[in-house]
């Protein structure tokens, strides 16, 4: 969406964020390149508008949230105004670390051939004469204020140092100022002396459930550089995925190039460690409709990316604007080119959700193929564990399917016997019914011949003998008194002796046909000369 | 004659022996010598700015001088161009050639002011960026031609002048202008349907179809490919056009549907023999790559 | 009796090309039928179509050339080696325009074509070889998608360093130009990079069939004939190009060739032609070729820098500088990385830790069928004998129509 603000305007607006400390933090947003205020300017734009937010927040005290716009910059940034900016910005920090010096050497080396003068006096002023400075003359005063904790930069320094002929004469001094601000002070014994703020230790984070309510993506089409035709859902779920974004036409070779150029070879360090397979990567263009499936496969090819069915380069078919949203990219166009965009890479999960993401800073590339390890071995550790539960349910219902199915009475005579089992127990629990008395003592005896016949057929007497101790436990606890504790054991023992005899599997004989499970009941007839199979009962003619 | 030889070749004796840097340089700062001595005198040293930072500033200084004779000032501006090639040499005297760049964008001779917004253009310089759309969108502001402004743009995919080049071929100022808004726009993959329609169109210049030929084989080959065939057929279109269209499917044409295209192919056959000198001389590059 | 004859020591038709230092070859009887001794004699000679190359033999590593070479065949398929070379100032104009016999007596035992294939002056190619290139240029840029984007990217801005302003510059770009030229040679083996001679007048060259023709505002136009009328770089079509000459003269102010090679008979003091006329060259023009960041979107870059190279290699035999051991053919004060004789040379080293650039585009150099150096990671010192003067398995497979093998 474009919205019509002026540069003027968009300057004073910055200006008056800056000047109000309960406003200072809006000036993020600012350094967002999603931001609307960037849709439809060209790239040049684009860097005066950040470069004044930047110069903004070097008048402010930089924050901890801020420090990554500036880092950054100073990572992958080739503009002269936003490096000299974030130079600048850098020195607004209230602790200088270490950790940055690394930051402002590899400026330095990115900057120094394109060296040009740079000024704040105003918004939107080039330099051409007086009152300019220039980014290597800010990173110069930078490393100077870092002082001792630039150490770790100090011999890279040195050697820029030994080459006086290259260098301008008026930067000579300015070398030497930070080489003797290096050399001369202690470094200051603080925690954050060699690390960055904590906000930016943990490049990247869990976002999965950041990202809740986006966009769905998995019918979204991509074409590959095959041409072939992919969803997002087809592509990214089953396994972990990494993914960068890219475009053929970005002209900062410390942003697309060498992401892809990364991208080849943490597929060569997934191939060494055999997960190729396990771990797909994928190449996504900002700009779909330039970039065809001729010109990525190219792109790709050239940095040496592996291409087959799980590494692909991708362009959205329809949907970019779905992706957009979906992943939050830093990205904003001038018509249907990328004016400015960061670095960004991530890892899905088998379900093609965001679980971490490398943003901004150029990501290493072992720490990524770490990351996306970690997350394969979690979802298998999660497979594993639901397995194992699916399996211990499994087996738990299957354990109480079977006692249910052994408790289950099959027959009247099951019936019986629980009746039995129970109704003697409980059986000072019923009103009087005199009538009741003999007829559950039946029910017992039924339920004894039932388990001997059972005990019989399977050859086991354990059962039985449960069953008829059991019984006369029940029988002496009403008889005796004060033997009504005991009518449980009676109880248990018979329950004990109807599992037993209801689990105990007759031993599968040799009929012609596996008789597994055969039903006692057809014991009965054996003898009688019947055999049955699974599927019919014949009358055995042996 | 003796004398006449032995001037002759002391002159070639004198012509032959380099003059040092140091003589060059004098040469071409000073202004007692003549502008054809100092202009040679520019080329001889272009590697001294590098080695010498009171050249450079010598240099600098007859490149801003607008008092200076136009032709030395340009020479000026070439011969530190030229050292602008060696880069790691020149590391140390950007920062004051690009200040003086921006300095001489807005000079009055408008040959200086096309040279150097083309160099700066060429860096990507927002400063040069901003001061030509200024001149597109406000003719009193333009420092070079609308034609030539956009081409500077070009060099830059990422400048914001896609707005104002749509309004140009909308409206052209002059045939050149058309012609350079349409290459800025074949930057831009959604202007593809503008180059198709003006490809087949028959009442555009032979530049601005073969303009939007190149641009529309470079967004979508599928629809050059299209239109070139239904070129090729049309017996009404022109030779040039043809040719182009010719060109273009021998080149990069889906080899399998080009085999397959017998109409085609019997119909390039036949203006092998009957075209124009152009038509049959691409005709029989296509009848060589895909047969008769 | 039948023998084969291998040039360059293969039978791939690809390998039959030669220039004017040697190339190694080898012969051997396939089929004996006709022999009575257990060697033959075979007589080797060439035969030139009309405007078509010639070619001289020599037996062995040293020793005058001839028109014809007579070999002692072993007839049980021994190979015997022996050299050819493009004879001096007979070029090929087309593939396999050369015609080498070998004969047993008066019977035809074997031939095979070759092609001289030389770097030759831009503004005398022939119509048809003028084509070939301009179609080899047209099928690598591919409209902007193709190989050569990789070449593009190896020369902008951030990479210079690695080219430019240190004794590097001069093996850099005899590497860079020798890898393009073998791409386009993957495309068509005839195809050689012609050199644009800036101190002459090249009108041929400045036309609407070969490297176009400007406008008053620099772009450049071509023939509805040429396929160039379709490259692309940075996405853009076309090419922007404005000489500040006319171009049926040349561009003022460039140091002549007699002069350039008056610089100095040591490196350092010859490589100042990287200012004048190299620099000079560039910034006769407006336009893509004239900044160092775009020139090479200008094909017409690539005949410049080949210009460039022959006079490089022009002083190299006039001085005797193909060694890298004698000091005077390098400079070898300790220079930036890149830059010295024993360093590899970057892109095709494929390192992209600092100061080297970030990213490596197009991978190691391009190999040939005909020769096996430089080989895919050169140094700087293997851009030196190029003809294998100082070493024959040094020669880089190229020669210049002017500078000859001595």
């Amino acid at each position: 969406m474009v919205v019509e603000v002026t540069e003027t305007e968009f300057a004073s607006l910055v200006s008056e964020r800056a000047a109000d400390p309960k406003r200072q933090h809006e000036l993020l947003e600012l350094l967002r390149e999603d931001n609307e205020l960037y849709d439809q300017r060209g790239a040049a734009t684009t860097a005066r508008m950040r470069g004044w937010v930047l110069h903004n927040l070097s008048l402010c005290s930089l924050t901890d949230e801020a420090l990554i716009f500036v880092l950054e910059e100073l990572d992958t940034g080739t503009d002269p105004y936003l490096v000299a900016a974030a130079a600048r910005a850098l020195r607004s920090y209230a602790r200088p670390t270490s950790a940055f010096a690394p930051f402002v050497m590899r400026a330095i080396t990115h900057i120094r051939y394109r060296n040009e003068p740079v000024s704040f006096e105003s918004y939107g002023e080039y330099g051409d004469g007086d009152n300019v400075t220039t980014p290597v003359q800010e990173l110069l005063t930078t490393l100077r204020w870092l002082g001792a904790n630039a150490e770790p930069v100090l011999s890279e320094l040195e050697q820029l140092r030994a080459q006086p002929d290259r260098l301008p004469r008026t930067l000579l001094a300015s070398i030497d100022e930070a080489i003797k601000a290096i050399s001369g002070k202690e470094a200051v014994d603080n925690d954050f002396c060699c690390s960055l703020p904590l906000g930016l230790k943990d490049r990247f984070s869990w976002t999965s459930n950041s990202r809740r309510g986006c966009e769905p993506v998995e019918s979204v089409i991509f074409e590959d550089h095959n041409n072939e035709l992919i969803s997002f859902g087809d592509f990214f779920q089953g396994q972990p995925s990494i993914v960068v974004f890219f475009y053929t036409r970005c002209d900062n070779p410390l942003k697309c190039s060498l992401s892809i150029t990364k991208l080849a070879r943490i597929q060569e360090s997934l191939l060494e460690r055999g997960l190729a397979d396990k771990i797909n990567t994928a190449a996504i263009t900002y700009d779909p409709e330039f970039d065809s499936s001729e010109r990525i496969r190219g792109y790709g090819q050239n940095r040496s990316v592996q291409l087959n069915t799980r590494h692909r380069m991708l362009r959205a078919c329809d949907g970019i604007d779905s992706v957009r949203k979906h992943f939050r990219l830093g990205v904003n166009f001038i018509e249907s080119l990328v004016n400015r965009h960061r670095v960004e890479v991530y890892i899905l999960d088998s379900r093609g959700r965001i679980a971490s993401v490398f943003e901004r800073i150029h990501w290493n590339e072992q720490e990524v193929v770490e990351r996306a390890i970690e997350i394969l071995h979690e979802e298998s550790e999660e497979k594993s564990q639901a397995r194992n539960k699916k399996n211990a349910t499994a087996s738990t219902l299957g354990t109480m399917a079977s006692l249910g199915v052994a408790f289950f009475p099959k027959c009247p005579i099951c019936w019986a016997a629980y009746l039995s089992v129970f109704g003697i127990a409980g059986f000072d629990r019923i009103p009087y019914a005199p009538w009741l008395q003999p007829v559950l003592a039946l029910v017992m005896l039924i339920n004894l011949a039932s388990v001997w016949l059972r005990s019989r057929a399977t050859h086991r007497m354990l059962s039985f003998c449960f069953a008829a101790g059991g019984a006369a436990v029940i029988i002496m606890s009403k008889l005796s008194h004060g033997g009504k504790k005991f009518a449980i054991w009676g109880v248990l023992l018979t329950l004990a002796g109807s599992v037993l005899s209801a689990l105990g599997t007759r031993k599968k004989r040799q009929l012609g046909k596996e008789t597994e499970g055969d039903s006692w009941f057809f014991d009965l007839f054996r003898r009688d000369g019947f055999t049955r199979t699974k599927d019919q009962t014949t009358k055995s003619t042996a | 004659m003796t004398t006449k030889l032995k001037a002759t070749k002391k002159s070639k004796a004198k012509s032959a022996k380099p003059r040092s840097t140091r003589a060059a340089m004098s040469v071409a700062t000073s202004d007692k010598e003549t502008v054809k001595a100092r202009v040679a005198a520019m080329a001889e040293v272009p590697l001294a700015v590098c080695e010498s930072d009171k050249d450079l500033q010598s240099m600098l200084s007859v490149l801003r001088d607008q008092a200076q004779p136009i032709e030395v000032r340009l020479a000026a501006l070439q011969s530190i161009q030229a050292a602008s090639f060696s880069v790691v040499a020149f590391e140390s005297c950007r920062s004051d050639y690009i200040a003086t760049l921006r300095k001489v964008a807005t000079d009055p001779d408008l040959e200086m002011r096309q040279r150097v917004l083309g160099i700066l253009a060429r860096e990507k310089d927002g400063f040069a960026q901003r001061k030509l759309l200024e001149g597109l969108e406000n003719p009193e502001k333009e420092l070079v031609p609308p034609e030539k402004a956009l081409q500077l743009l070009s060099y830059d995919i990422h400048a914001e002048a896609y707005p104002i080049a749509r309004k140009i071929v909308n409206n052209p100022p002059n045939e050149e202008a058309k012609r350079e808004a349409l290459r800025l726009l074949a930057a831009d993959a959604k202007s593809a349907p503008v180059f198709e329609k003006l490809l087949r169109d028959k009442n555009e210049t032979a530049e601005i179809r073969q303009v939007s030929a190149a641009a529309l084989q470079g967004l979508k080959p599928e629809k050059l490919q299209e239109s070139a065939r239904e070129i090729l057929l049309d017996d009404s279109d022109y030779d040039e056009i043809k040719a182009t269209s010719l060109t273009a499917l021998t080149q990069f044409g889906d080899k399998d549907q080009v085999n397959k295209d017998a109409a085609l192919k019997k119909h390039v056959n036949r203006i092998s023999t009957k075209g124009g000198a152009k038509v049959k001389r691409t005709a029989r590059q296509f009848i060589s790559k895909y047969g008769r | 009796m039948n023998v084969e004859v291998q040039i360059n020591n293969s039978i791939n038709p690809k390998s039959q090309f030669v220039s004017w230092a040697p190339s190694p070859c080898r012969i051997r009887v396939t089929n004996p039928s006709g022999a009575i001794t257990p060697t033959v004699t075979i007589r080797l000679s060439s035969t030139s179509a009309a405007t078509g190359g010639a070619v001289v033999f020599r037996k062995g590593t040293t020793g005058a050339f001839s028109n014809t070479l007579t070999l002692t065949v072993p007839i049980i398929g021994t190979s015997v080696p022996f050299f050819v070379a493009g004879k001096f100032g007979r070029p090929s104009s087309s593939n396999a325009d050369v015609r080498i016999d070998a004969r047993f007596g008066t019977l035809l035992a074997g031939s095979v074509k070759v092609m001289v294939r030389i770097r030759k002056n831009a503004n005398n190619l022939t119509p048809a070889e003028r084509d070939r290139l301009v179609s080899a240029f047209a099928q690598i840029n591919n409209q902007g998608a193709g190989r050569f984007a990789d070449f593009r990217d190896m020369h902008t801005n951030v990479t210079s360093p690695q080219a430019h302003g240190a004794p590097g510059f001069l093996p850099w770009h005899r590497a860079y130009l020798l890898d393009l030229e073998r791409e386009l040679q993957s495309i068509d083996p005839t195809v050689a990079l012609p050199y644009w001679r800036f101190d002459q007048a090249s009108p041929n060259i400045f036309t609407l069939d070969f490297f176009g023709v400007s406008n008053s505002v620099g772009t450049v136009s071509f023939s509805p004939t040429n396929p160039l009328q379709f490259w692309r770089t940075d996405g853009v079509p076309g090419i922007n190009r404005r000489p500040f000459f006319g171009t049926n003269t040349a561009p003022p102010g460039l140091r002549t060739e007699a002069q350039t090679l008056a610089l100095g008979n040591a490196y350092p003091a010859f490589r100042t032609l990287e200012g004048n006329p190299h620099g000079s060259a560039h910034t006769s023009f407006g336009g893509f070729i004239s900044s160092i960041g775009t020139a090479a979107r200008d094909p017409l870059f690539f005949l410049l820098h080949c210009n460039v190279d022959r006079l490089w290699a022009k002083w190299q035999r006039q001085f005797g500088r193909f060694d890298p051991a004698v000091a005077a053919s390098f400079d070898g004060a300790a220079n930036p990385i890149g830059h010295n004789l024993p360093d590899t040379m970057w892109p095709w080293n494929g390192i992209t830790t600092p100061p080297r650039p970030p990213t490596a585009p197009g991978g190691s150099l391009a190999a040939s069928p005909c020769v096996s150096a430089p080989g895919p990671q050169p140094r700087v010192s293997q851009s030196l004998d190029y003809q294998g003067n100082v070493n024959a398995v040094s020669r880089l497979g190229f020669d210049y129509d002017d500078v000859p093998f001595s």
